[in-house]
Order: C-alpha cells, then structure tokens, then sequence
C-alpha cells in the first residue's frame, strides 16, 4: 500500500518535472539553458525507468544520453556565439512547419501505444505483448493492476523464470518480500535475450546504421591534406 | 525501560521502518568514510609527495599542547611541568620518548591536521566572484563535480551480509544489480560540472581547460566501459555483493589462489583479466583526472584550468571532487579486481561462521586497508610519471585503449568458449 501510493507520488511528480524540462529545452532562450534543461529531462526519464523496475534501461539512458550525447551537445553549443543566438528570433514559418513534423511524430508514438494489446483495457501493455506470443511473463500482477497506466512495468520473456512468475499470477495474496524481489528483475537478461533472439535482425540494421553514420561523419570532418 | 525496548522491537520489526533505519545508517556511514578518505587522501598525497622527493611534507601540525598554558601552567612547555610533577628526571629514556614522539610541543598526528587546518583556511577566505562571470551555472559547477563521486559511492559493497533477528541486511547501500554501470552513469555526470566551470567562468583559459576536461574524460569512459566487459563475462552477474561474493569464495580476481580458482581454467582467464586491469586502472586515473592525464589543469599550457576564476570553498569543492573521484575509482579497482571486502583465503567464510557481526567488521577494516593501499599506488603514480601532451592523450585512448579493451572481449570470449 505505501509502496505504491509513494511510487505513484514519485511518478507524477517526475513527469511534471520531465514535461517542465521538456517544454524548456523549447522555450528557452539561450542554448546552454535548453541543453542543461534537455540534461535534467533525460535525468528524470531515468529515473522514472528506475522507478519501474527497470533499472538498467534508467542506467543506460544516463550513460549513453546524458553522460554522452548531451555532453557532446552542451561542446558544441559552447562554442557558438551565444549572445547572438539569444537575441535571434525564428521565423513563423519554421516554427509551424516544427509542431506539423512534432503533431506528426507525436500521433504516430499515441497510435503505436493504443496499438499494443492490452492497451485499452488498462493493463500492461509490454506484458500482455508476451502473452499474447504464447510466452509467459515476468513480473509481478498486483502491482501491475495497480500501477499508473502509462507506466508500464517491464515486460520482457525468458524462459527459465516463466514458472515461478506463473505461478506468482495464480497467487495474488502475495507477500510484501515477495514483491520486494519481484521488483528486481533481471532485466539485463531479458533485454539482452530480447534482443538478440527475437529481435536480432533489426538489431544488427539498426547497428550497421549507426556504423554507416559514424563512417559518414569521419570522412565529413576528415580534412583532405593534398601535398 | 521495557516500553521503549517494545518500542524498538515493533518499529524493527515494521519491514518498511527496518529497511529505512539501516539504509540511512549505511547511508551516513559511507558518507562519512568517504568524506574522512577525502581528507585523508590529501594528507596521503603530500606525505607520499614528500618521501618521494625526499622531503619531509607536512609532519608537524598536531594538538598544540602549548595552548595548555593558558590553563593554568606557566611553563612554556608542558611537557617540563608532567615531569616534575611525577618526579621524573629530563634525562630518562620516558623523557626524551616523549620528546621524540614531540609531546613537548604538541599532540602528535604526524601532521593529520594539516587538511583540516587547510580546509579551514579555504573556509575562511574571502569569495571572490568575478563580473563577467554566468552566474547560476558558476555556483551550480562545483556541486555537480563535488555530487557525482558521493552518489556513485551507493553500491560499492563494503562488507558481505548480516541476518539479524529483524531481517537481512547487505552491506552496501543499494544493492543494485547494475553495480559498474551506475557507477560508471553517475561518475560520468561529473563532466557536467567541469564543462560548465569552463564555460562560465568567461575566459579563455578556463574554457579551454572545460574542453579538454570533457574531451577525456569522454574518450576514456568509453574504453572504461568495454575494459570491463571481460570480468562480467566471467562473473555473469552486475551485482557488486555478488561479484565480491564470488571472489571471496573462489579467489580475488587477480589472485586466484583457493577454491576454484586454483583451477587451471581459472589461471587461463589471467591473460585477458590482467589486460583490462590495465586498461581499466589507466581509465581511472584519466577520469580522476590525476597526472599523468590532468591536462585540464596543466599550468603551463592553461593557467589553471578550469578553475582559474574560482575561490575559496568552491575552488575547493572542485578539489574535493577530485580526490572523492580518486577515492571511488579505487575503491571500484578493489571491488572489482582485488577482491573488495573478502579477506581472502577461504577466511571470510570461517569468520562468517563463527560470528557474521565479526566478520563484517574485518571486512570493513580490510576493504579500508585495501583502498588506503590503492589511494598509496595512486599518489606513487602521480609523483613518478611525468604529464602526457594532449594529443598523447588522446591517441593512447581512441588509438589504443579503444582497440585493446575490444580486442581483450574477443579474447575473453575466445577462452570462455574454448577452455571452459
């Protein structure tokens, strides 16, 4: 009961703050605001995932976002002219063609959640995916019942385990150290075995794509000696 | 009496009141370990600095025991006036002990109280912020390097695990089963801090000293990151305790000498764990942003580094960044490689054994011992190398480490498969 009230609490409140930083990185003037302010969004997306359960997809959005990419960002716009981009206004004109591509986006991440099984009728979607591959699922259902929908908790497939969350779901008078340990799950695991099982070929494009990028990126920047 | 032992039992015996009671004890426990290992740290360093180069460093400061004098006893030394008053000769071997162990003049600590006078000194300075500085982030940089070591510092293991009546509890403030990467994520955030130092100071050295900061410590988390890969090959878990469990039951990692790891398989493993050793300690000190990589702070390309335009306190938060940095990347270099907590040679167990509480409390003094011995090869390393060039720098991470900690996971996975 006190955990979840509290877990609710907690997420709320960070998405306010997420959505707040969001709008910021938009709103604000100066460059280094919005990239500090884009910082403290991925900040709080971690740890909504931390929140979750899923500890290492929280991990990895703070390596790979925050404690790269956006440092990467925050060098770059360090060294532009700030002062001149403070007082620059943008035209009407690309701020509608921006909210046509975002409203574009934005449907397309709505349509593809309503989309997943289980959506409308407030279960996890990401869990009822699995059952519905004929897989059973980890995780914990009390808490799945009463969690947030919009926060789902991590579903994900692995065979060993499948037995003991089976029989967790026959049994919903669980006790309270039972869902302690039901919220650590291996997610390492189940991402790791995700990924490579079933979703190995995407995986490997998707990999060649970021390589066929960074290959693209060097040749760009490499300055051609010619003596 | 017996109503507040009642009390005691109902609110230990509350699960969500137990788990909140020795986790802020744990909590405040390694905060103040680290924050004394700060202090210490800076002592180790000049002292080290001093054998080193042969002079004797900061020996002195201790108690002032003349400051008795105002008490009471008219000698300037009251040492003179212990003596009458137990009628000892000057010349007697108690006498000139004492004055060897300078109890004439003052307390001794060897000089312990030299950081602390010293932090007292950056307290008492005047604060001195330049005009053209960018206000907010100026004051908020120091945080964000001064935080980053502290958090990261919540899943080391300090000693294995106790079953009281109440519950169980494992010795490390959050037991997380992604114990390196959380350190790795939160270590890296530091950055933050020095980028925006740079930045916000307004003047070209400090920027320049913000960029190099990032650009390193950048490159080198990379090869930090792959470094380790090998050793969770082996372990199979990210779980700190557990990986720490498992050396104490079959060997440190680098010292495979009782259980399983007398196993030929196991010594087979040494060549690729030796290799990311290596690396991974060579990452440490670039992150820690010590010498032989403190191209940062380089005073004779950069004035200062980042911190040209800083004073007082927050000058020196951005010091004890460093050396918590310092404290945390040792203390992961022994967790992961040394052993951490284990006592080693199966005598964790036997202890366990016999009582869990005195177990603990060994391995808390071991892995205090083991971290001390780091912190020591970390000021040796300083005092001896001399600063890389920064375009040494960072061809020794990109060229490199890059290639060796990828080629090391090939290698890994290659005696994985075919010696096991």
């Amino acid at each position: 009961m006190f955990e979840t009230s509290l877990c609710q609490i907690l997420f709320y409140l960070l998405a306010v703050v997420a959505i707040l930083c969001a709008a910021g990185v938009v709103g604000f003037r100066s460059p280094i605001n919005s990239a500090m302010s884009m910082a403290l969004c991925f900040a709080m997306v971690a740890i909504i995932f931390f929140g979750m359960g899923a500890q290492f997809l929280g991990i990895v959005q703070c390596i790979v976002y925050a404690g790269a990419i956006l440092v990467l960002f925050l060098f770059v716009v360090m060294m532009l002219d700030i002062h001149g981009e403070e007082h620059s206004r943008g035209s009407y004109i690309h701020a509608a063609v921006g909210m046509l591509i975002a409203g574009f986006v934005a449907g397309l991440l709505i349509k593809a959640a309503l989309d997943l099984p289980g959506a409308k009728d407030n279960t996890c979607p990401a869990i009822t995916l699995c059952e519905s591959a004929g897989e059973l699922l980890i995780g914990e259902a009390r808490q799945v019942k009463e969690a947030p929908a919009a926060a789902p908790q991590y579903g994900g497939c692995l065979p060993e385990l499948s037995a003991a969350a089976a029989a967790r779901l026959e049994n919903p008078a669980i006790s309270e150290a039972d869902a302690a340990k039901a919220t650590s799950i291996p997610d390492v695991k189940l991402l790791g075995q995700c990924l490579y099982t079933r979703y190995n070929i995407p995986f490997v494009i998707l990999s060649f794509a970021l390589l066929a990028g960074t290959v693209g990126a060097v040749a760009l920047a490499r300055k051609i000696r010619k003596d | 009496m017996d109503a507040i032992i009642n009390w005691y039992n109902d609110l230990m015996s509350h699960e969500i009141w137990f788990y909140l009671i020795h986790t802020l004890l744990k909590l405040v426990l390694m905060f103040a370990v680290i924050l004394a290992f700060v202090v210490l740290s800076v002592w180790i360093e000049r002292r080290v600095a001093g054998w080193i180069q042969d002079r004797p460093g900061p020996n002195r400061a201790g108690i002032p025991l003349f400051l008795l004098q105002r008490f009471g006893s008219k000698e300037k030394q009251p040492l003179k006036n212990w003596l009458h008053f137990f009628g000892i000769p000057e010349t007697s071997w108690i006498a000139r002990l004492c004055t060897w162990l300078r109890l004439d003049r003052e307390f001794p600590c060897w000089g312990l109280i030299q950081p602390c006078l010293d932090g007292g000194k950056l307290f008492l300075k005047q604060e001195t912020t330049p005009s053209y500085v960018r206000k907010f982030y100026f004051i908020l940089a120091p945080m964000l390097v001064l935080g980053p070591p502290m958090v990261a510092a919540a899943v080391i293991p300090f000693a294995s695990e106790v079953n009281t009546c109440y519950g169980h509890i494992s010795m490390c403030v959050a037991n997380l089963d992604i114990g390196p990467l959380w350190i790795f994520a939160i270590s890296g955030l530091s950055v933050y801090g020095l980028t925006l130092a740079g930045w916000s100071s307004n003047s070209k050295f400090p920027f320049l000293g913000g960029l190099r900061a990032t650009a390193q410590l950048i490159s080198y988390e990379v090869a930090m990151g792959l470094s380790v890969i090998p050793l969770l090959m082996m372990f199979g878990t990210l779980n700190l305790q557990q990986i720490v469990q498992f050396q104490a039951d079959n060997g440190w990692t680098l010292l495979p000498l009782w259980g399983e790891g007398l196993s030929w398989q196991r010594w087979a493993m040494m060549l690729p764990l030796g290799i990311s050793f290596i690396v991974f300690v060579t990452c440490v000190f670039a992150e820690a942003n010590r010498t032989p990589f403190d191209m940062a702070e380089c005073e004779t390309d950069l004035v200062a580094g980042y911190h040209a335009e800083y004073s007082s306190m927050k000058f020196a938060s951005f010091f004890m960044g460093e050396y918590a940095a310092m404290v945390i990347g040792s203390a992961v270099v022994v967790t992961l490689f040394l052993g951490g907590w284990s006592i080693g040679f199966g005598a964790d167990a036997a202890l366990a054994a016999y009582s869990e509480w005195l177990a603990v409390l060994c391995q808390l003094c071991m892995f205090i011992v083991k971290l001390l011995a780091f912190i020591v090869f970390f000021v040796w390393v300083r005092w001896t190398l001399p600063r890389f060039r920064w375009d040494q720098v960072m061809k020794l991470g990109w060229l490199y480490f890059l290639e060796i900690a990828v080629a090391n996971i090939f290698l890994t996975a290659a005696v994985l498969y075919f010696v096991k």
